[in-house]
């Protein structure tokens, strides 16, 4: 009985914890195909609250597109920038009050 | 949620107590006469996990798949055929009640636990759960390495339905056949709690054939009770307890439950001449050659001790005590189960490291640092201070009783030797494995010896005419044994969670898998600086080598042998001629690192994409 006590319990902490908002506070950005040149990339937000986000977009260090968005709790973003332009890094950098976050990539 | 838990609560007795009870009663029937009802339930654990390991062992000989509906047969089966055999051999027989009644009295008498005795076993076991629920609790989400290493072997045999080609002598079959068949009976995933229960069950089970050792050699109740308080509630968290459930040391934790079993068949086979003890003592120790290749090989080492310090004690009769031994291993059971254990080793499945290169490996003058053998500080902060102390008086104790023909003495001082010198001088004993591997197994022997000591001292104080000196005395000691016994479990309380940076680091590696093609891409993940990386390979599942990973750093110098480096150098410093070099030739073009390390550092590097960022976890793409 000892031991089916303490098997629930921490059966039960682990599924909890392995939650990826159960008790955290996180943010993750990436792009959806790294492999490639397209631009489409998802925020998600582990934050544990409602979060507004700023992004802006960077092509070769100059500023190109920005703009805000609010995500739920445990809710994710998939945003799909449509850039004419030529070919270069482009950099997208997310921030949120004092969170950031940047990913970038060359595309030709 | 609430399913899961009792599917977890069912899958635990249909594996680990159905077959091992009826295995158990083919072998003894239900009468007490040989093993006591309390014998009886604990060896139902070890039994059940011995028979599960070898059924699959045999089924995936003859080409069955291994899968839940499988299992569950094979396990109804075995309980079946066991019946069967029980119905045979005693379904008929009636004992003479006369004949029986002594044995089984004499049997019952060492179990028979007065009311304080019983109040102690069970405070002892409240607190041992306790303190390893409680340390457990901020290490349950799993992230240990070895735990994900074992996995990936667990998920291989899950998945494919047959046992691995591990290629390498590390892993050994058993460590990983019980939590396949778990999670294929449950369905419940090995990315979760159970693989920690499964070794938290064994570890607890662990404490229980101990207790059933110490009751037969001692035959002395207040012993045996003792054994739960030094095993379970003293160093409760220090390796090889809880840090070695959270940390997933398979093979250590199943080895340290099965290695008492194999003495405590050992002794009684001895002391009563008798064959059916001999047979399981082999069984015992077959079930730890498929686990375990170091519990294994102290098992060898221990026994052989025992053997010599018994024949050095009764060096007259040494000839007669030989022949007596032959006599008793001789008789059709145990050559059957040796017979039979030799066709599973020859023709079923031979353990990995049953090689010449691997045993050479670890016998032979320390070729390492860390095999020279430990000092006495690092034996007194392996076992604990109190431990230790309590042994020596155990020792000391046993020394000034000693009767030589008995062979519980051969059995407590042998044993305890033995690991002594194979910790303390490896190179006189050719043992060439890292000595504080060896010395984690010291807490066996020392807890024997610490439970009699406890037992003899009440004793005395019970006995002795100035009862204020020797109770003085006995408070102090319990003082020092609390306080330190007890030192290491303020840590289960004091552990910072790294709940978030696990599920960072899986949240990673399942990017990358569903990302990346792992035909034409190849990815390299840090095992310093991420938390719980060893998991990432089963979001893969195409090699066990698979994502490559730069392990620690100290790993890379090794004196006896050149070492690949390429793992570290793409990391540590990728625009080197030597990392760049790294990259033509292993393909790597993910690597994934920790954010606030690393990463920083490969933001200043060109030739890099970032295509994944987290608070913990960067993740860059070659260009």
């Amino acid at each position: 009985m000892l031991l089916v006590i303490a098997f629930s319990v921490l059966f039960l902490i682990e599924a909890r914890n392995h939650n990826y908002d159960y008790k955290k506070s996180w943010t993750v950005v990436y792009f959806n195909n790294p492999g490639d040149s397209s631009l489409g990339f998802t925020i998600e937000n582990h934050q544990g609250e409602e979060t507004e986000y700023g992004y802006e977009i960077f092509l070769n260090d100059k500023k190109i597109a920005e703009n805000e968005i609010k995500i739920d709790a445990g809710a994710k973003q998939t945003l799909t920038p449509d850039l004419n332009a030529g070919g270069g890094k482009v950099t997208i950098e997310v921030d949120a009050e004092d969170l950031k976050y940047m990913i970038y990539k060359d595309i030709k | 949620m609430i399913l899961s838990i009792i599917k977890l609560i069912l899958v635990f007795p249909f594996i680990f107590i159905l077959p091992g009870f009826f295995f158990l009663l083919a072998i003894f029937g239900k009468s007490a006469k040989k093993i006591s009802f309390f014998e009886r339930a604990v060896l139902i654990i070890p039994s059940s996990l011995i028979l599960v390991d070898l059924s699959v062992l045999a089924i995936n000989k003859i080409g069955i798949p291994i899968s839940g509906i499988v299992m569950v047969g094979v396990i109804l089966i075995i309980s079946l055929l066991a019946f069967i055999i029980y119905q045979y051999r005693f379904g008929k027989k009636k004992i003479k009640p006369e004949d029986a009644s002594e044995e089984i009295a004499e049997s019952e008498k060492l179990f028979n636990f007065s009311f304080w005795q019983s109040i102690f076993i069970f405070f002892s076991l409240v607190l041992a759960v306790f303190i390893r629920t409680a340390y457990l609790s901020d290490t349950i989400v799993p992230s240990s390495t070895d735990l994900g290493h074992h996995m990936y072997w667990v998920q291989t045999i899950v998945d494919s339905g047959t046992l691995p080609n591990y290629g390498m002598p590390d892993f050994i079959i058993g460590e990983h056949i019980v939590f396949a068949v778990f999670n294929l009976i449950s369905g419940i995933g090995v990315m979760s709690a159970f693989p920690s229960l499964i070794l938290f069950f064994v570890n607890i089970a662990g404490i229980f054939t101990l207790a059933i050792l110490v009751a037969r050699l001692f035959k002395n109740r207040s012993a045996t009770a003792m054994t739960f308080f030094v095993t379970g509630v003293l160093y409760a968290v220090s390796a090889p307890q809880g840090k070695y459930i959270s940390g997933g040391v398979v093979g250590n934790i199943i080895g340290d439950m099965l290695l008492p079993v194999a003495l405590y068949f050992l002794y009684r086979s001895l002391s009563e001449g008798s064959g059916l003890f001999a047979g399981l003592f082999i069984f015992s120790a077959a079930g730890l050659f498929y686990t375990h290749h170091l519990s294994a090989f102290i098992m060898i080492f221990s026994v052989a001790a025992i053997m010599a310090v018994y024949l050095i004690l009764n060096i007259k009769n040494i000839f007669k005590i030989i022949l007596q031994w032959i006599k008793i291993f001789f008789k059709p059971f145990p050559v059957a189960v040796l017979l039979l254990a030799a066709a599973f080793i020859l023709f079923v499945y031979t353990p990995t490291y049953f090689e010449k290169s691997a045993i050479e490996q670890a016998t032979g003058a320390p070729s390492k640092a860390t095999r020279v053998g430990l000092n006495l500080d690092q034996i007194e902060s392996n076992v604990g201070s109190a431990r230790l102390l309590l042994s020596a008086i155990g020792l000391i104790l046993l020394f000034l009783s000693l009767k030589s023909k008995k062979y519980k003495y051969s059995f407590a001082i042998g044993w305890a030797l033995i690991l002594i010198l194979m910790t303390y001088r490896p190179g006189w004993m050719y043992v060439n494995i890292p000595s504080s591997r060896v010395g984690n197994y010291l807490f066996l022997p020392f807890s024997l010896l610490s439970a009699y000591a406890l037992a003899e001292y009440f004793e005395l104080l019970k006995k002795s005419s100035t009862k204020f000196f020797t109770a003085v005395i006995l408070y102090t000691l319990l003082f020092f044994v609390i306080t330190s016994g007890l030192s290491d479990s303020a840590e289960a309380f004091k552990v910072k969670n790294q709940y978030q940076e696990a599920v960072e680091t899986f949240h990673s590696a399942g990017y990358l898998a569903s990302s990346v093609d792992t035909a034409k891409d190849v990815v390299l993940k840090d095992h310093v600086n991420i938390y719980g990386d060893s998991w990432y390979k089963l979001f893969f599942m195409k090699d066990y080598k698979y994502p490559l990973s730069r392990g620690n750093l100290s790993r890379y110098i090794d004196p006896t042998k050149p070492r690949e480096t390429c793992t570290r150098d793409m990391i540590s410093k990728p625009l080197s001629p030597e990392g760049q070099a790294c990259f033509s030739e292993s393909g790597v073009n993910y690597i994934a690192v920790n954010a606030q390390i690393e990463g920083k550092s490969f933001e200043a590097y060109p030739g890099f994409s970032k295509v994944y960022e987290s608070n913990y976890i960067s993740v860059f793409k070659k260009d």
